[in-house]
């Protein structure tokens, strides 16, 4: 039985993670459960238990609608990712906006996003986890609370 | 968890820590690294979910140390 239950759960996990990379938004867990051979509530049930499973994404407060799967967002952020020039998905944050790469094997992933000091661009490009382009050339990471839930603030601050 | 045109750009943010005025920057080489460790390449396996993210958190402390980070801010674990 916990094997079925871990079986179903990496099935649902990887059905959002391909549905986000193929239509750059996670599907609805109605969507899913019919082929998982689930009914819709277990379905629900199901989502849930992934989303414990995977604390570092979230769904919107008080419903049932992935807002984050990281590397990539169903909420938009500012970090905008573009591959085969088709702009339709994004990154959870800047950090995991590095991580995206490794969804798009063989492909050349761009990010984009508004600096949030002056509102001029940042752009990255990646391939296969290589940095290929950095505009400006002294783009930074920046943590601004570290990691932790002890200490009070969201971490994609 | 933001990317800024610079440190300076970073310093001038409305809503900069000054906490992290010290601690908080990350090269993008390292950033790069840091957020391609094992783990990250099997995100489209089909057992991710059970088998790569449990390794997550052992990579990542391991990742930091390595670059000088082993820290409890980016640790994660609590300040003593």
């Amino acid at each position: 039985m916990a094997e079925t239950q871990t079986r179903l759960m990496d099935r649902m996990f990887q059905r959002i993670m391909h549905g986000l990379v193929d239509t750059g938004r996670p599907p609805h867990y109605a969507e899913l459960a019919p082929g998982l051979g689930l009914g819709v509530e277990e379905g629900r049930r199901l989502l849930h238990a992934v989303m414990s499973a995977y604390p570092i994404g979230w769904l919107h407060p008080e419903t049932d609608y992935i807002a984050s799967f990281p590397p990539l967002n169903g909420l938009p952020t500012q970090y905008r990712v573009t591959v085969r020039g088709e702009q339709k998905w994004f990154a959870q944050c800047g950090f995991e906006a590095t991580s995206v790469t490794w969804l798009f094997p063989g492909q050349t992933v761009r990010i984009d996003a508004p600096c949030l000091d002056c509102g001029e661009s940042v752009t990255i490009q990646m391939r296969d986890g290589r940095l290929v382009d950095v505009d400006p050339p002294g783009v930074v990471g920046h943590l601004n609370y570290g990691f932790g839930p002890s200490r009070g603030r969201p971490a994609f601050l | 968890m933001n990317l800024f045109r610079s440190e300076e750009h970073a310093r001038r943010w409305p809503q900069f820590n000054v906490a992290s005025e010290t601690v908080g920057f990350i090269s993008l080489t390292d950033l790069a690294g840091f957020f391609g460790t094992e783990t990250r390449r099997h995100m489209l396996d089909a057992d991710y979910l059970s088998a790569w993210f449990p390794r997550r958190a052992d990579e990542r402390r391991e990742y930091v140390t390595r670059i000088g980070k082993g820290i409890p801010f980016w640790l994660g674990t609590p300040d003593t």
